[in-house]
């Protein structure tokens, strides 16, 4: 305890004698959890955004137009036994020819000349909200469509599949910058430790001759590397604050017809932020200080 | 208390720095290591307090091999000595009082006691009314009995002291050499390192020689 108190009376009149290094180390650490956090928060309103439209994904069915009313009876059942299907809405023949005949463009009115009906009956299927229900909407999908009586299903599979693609990819794309980010920062805080380091050499080489254990000279810097990660983090995370905010205030009333709002970055990331800076910043400071123990030892 | 049998140290791995030493110095006395520079003096001195390794040979001191420490245990060895150079190595932005206490914290002891003890080692050199002066404001002499008081402050069994006078004027140095043997009668034990003709002289303690690594005389 003695030593951990000890320790962080030398980190504090550390970074007071080497303010400048300091000051631009931890600007360099915001400067990177920052595009780290900016790339998180457009993640978050992506997912948001897939979330939105997974929501309002309804399955067509349509159906034969020879379907028996037997046939029917067993499509109604499979889905009404279905705990994830909040409504479901028969359209028929009649009802989407009329839909269609009112919907049309003057370009294509000559289609309505045609003395038969093309269109088939449908039931168009929601599903109850949650975040996890294109599982839920294939499931269903792939049961009717073994059915007799349906002609075909459409829940627009292929572009949700993209998007989710995307999505993963955006996933793999932000741990690689977040990798490769954090590796520069481990980088460059070992650098200004070390500067830290040198700056001391006297006092630490003093330090180990009157008894020092490598533990107590350790403390101080690993200390100070944390200290940098945390204080960057903290920083890098109002940047990304008052990003959010203003996009918020400029923006919200855009998409609030789609019924979405802009998200900030959820909590247990937030932590993770810190967290990992925080890490970088101790890891960085442990290499220098061994480096410089190991040399100093090597003698 | 210190044993040294057929040391070798060799730095670039051909001319030995120490050739085969061997040497006692029992617990209490007071010895003089003296040669001219280059003769090994400060060599001993490292390796007695752990800070350089050796190629062959067995250093005991305390009852403790030198050899057989690593660097995460070492500090057991140098806890139990005081040692003292000749550039006084004192820390510039540390007060008197801080430079003295600083010994004291590095080996976890409390607050209540540093200031104690800093205060009975600044006494005993005489520097309690520059406690609170930086060293770039202190004499040589000054500065000197600084790092004394710094070897002394936790009752050291062994103070090793490298050319502590190399840097002073006679009559500053005799004042030095007297501390040193006011330690002495306290009970501990002292390698003082000098080539000064006058301090031996006037000391009157055994005198080891170096010559090139080898004891020349002892």
């Amino acid at each position: 305890m003695q030593t951990l108190i000890s320790g962080f009376r030398t980190t504090l009149s550390n970074i007071l004698n080497n303010k400048q290094t300091f000051l631009l180390s931890v600007a360099t650490i915001t400067i990177a959890i920052s595009i780290l956090g900016l790339f998180l928060l457009l993640f978050f309103n992506l997912n948001g955004l897939l979330s939105n439209w997974n929501r309002q994904v309804q399955l067509i069915v349509y159906l034969d137009d020879d379907i028996t009313v037997s046939q029917k009876e067993i499509l109604e059942g499979l889905i009404s036994n279905n705990q994830h299907v909040e409504s479901t809405t028969e359209v028929s023949r009649e009802t989407a020819w009329a839909e269609f005949q009112s919907n049309i463009s003057d370009n294509l009115k000559p289609l309505l000349s045609l003395e038969f009906n093309p269109l088939p009956g449908s039931y168009k299927i929601r599903f109850r909200s949650s975040d996890n229900q294109l599982p839920h909407i294939r499931e269903l999908s792939e049961t009717l469509e073994t059915q007799q009586g349906v002609e075909s299903i459409q829940y627009g599979e292929e572009w949700i599949t993209r998007f989710e693609k995307f999505m993963v990819f955006s996933k793999i794309f932000l741990f690689a910058i977040g990798g490769l980010l954090s590796l520069g920062l481990i980088l460059i805080i070992s650098n200004t430790i070390r500067l830290s380091i040198y700056s001391r050499q006297d006092e630490i080489e003093l330090m180990l001759l009157i008894g020092a254990t490598p533990t107590f000279v350790k403390i101080p810097f690993l200390l100070e590397g944390m200290i940098q990660g945390l204080a960057g983090s903290v920083l890098a995370l109002f940047l990304i604050g008052g990003v959010h905010y203003y996009l918020k205030s400029e923006f919200q009333s855009s998409i609030d017809s789609m019924g979405m709002d802009f998200q900030f970055i959820a909590e247990p990331f937030l932590f993770g932020l810190i967290g990992l800076s925080v890490l970088v910043g101790l890891m960085a400071s442990y290499i220098s200080t061994f480096q410089f123990l190991y040399l100093l030892n090597k003698k | 208390m210190i044993q040294i049998f057929n040391v070798v140290k060799m730095y670039d791995g051909s001319n030995p720095v120490l050739d085969n030493i061997s040497l006692e110095i029992p617990k209490g006395e007071f010895v003089f290591l003296t040669g001219p520079s280059g003769a090994g003096k400060t060599t001993i001195l490292k390796i007695l307090f752990g800070w350089e390794s050796f190629e062959k040979g067995q250093v005991l001191v305390k009852g403790i091999n030198v050899g057989k420490l690593t660097h995460r245990n070492v500090y057991t060895l140098r806890r139990s000595m005081g040692v003292v150079f000749q550039d006084y190595k004192l820390l510039p932005n540390k007060t008197v009082f801080e430079n003295v206490s600083f010994a004291q914290e590095v080996i976890g002891h409390d607050r209540k006691t540093i200031r104690f003890k800093t205060w009975e080692a600044l006494k005993n050199v005489g520097l309690t009314p520059k406690k609170d002066a930086y060293p770039a404001y202190l004499s040589g002499g000054e500065q000197q009995r600084v790092a004394i008081a710094r070897a002394m402050v936790n009752s050291p069994a062994i103070i090793l002291a490298d050319e502590p006078t190399g840097n002073l004027d006679p009559d500053i140095s005799f004042e030095i050499l007297k501390l040193f043997e006011e330690l002495n009668q306290k009970g501990s034990t002292i390698i003082f390192a000098t080539h000064s003709q006058e301090i031996m002289k006037v000391g009157n303690h055994r005198v080891i020689s170096l010559n090139r690594g080898k004891v020349v005389a002892s």
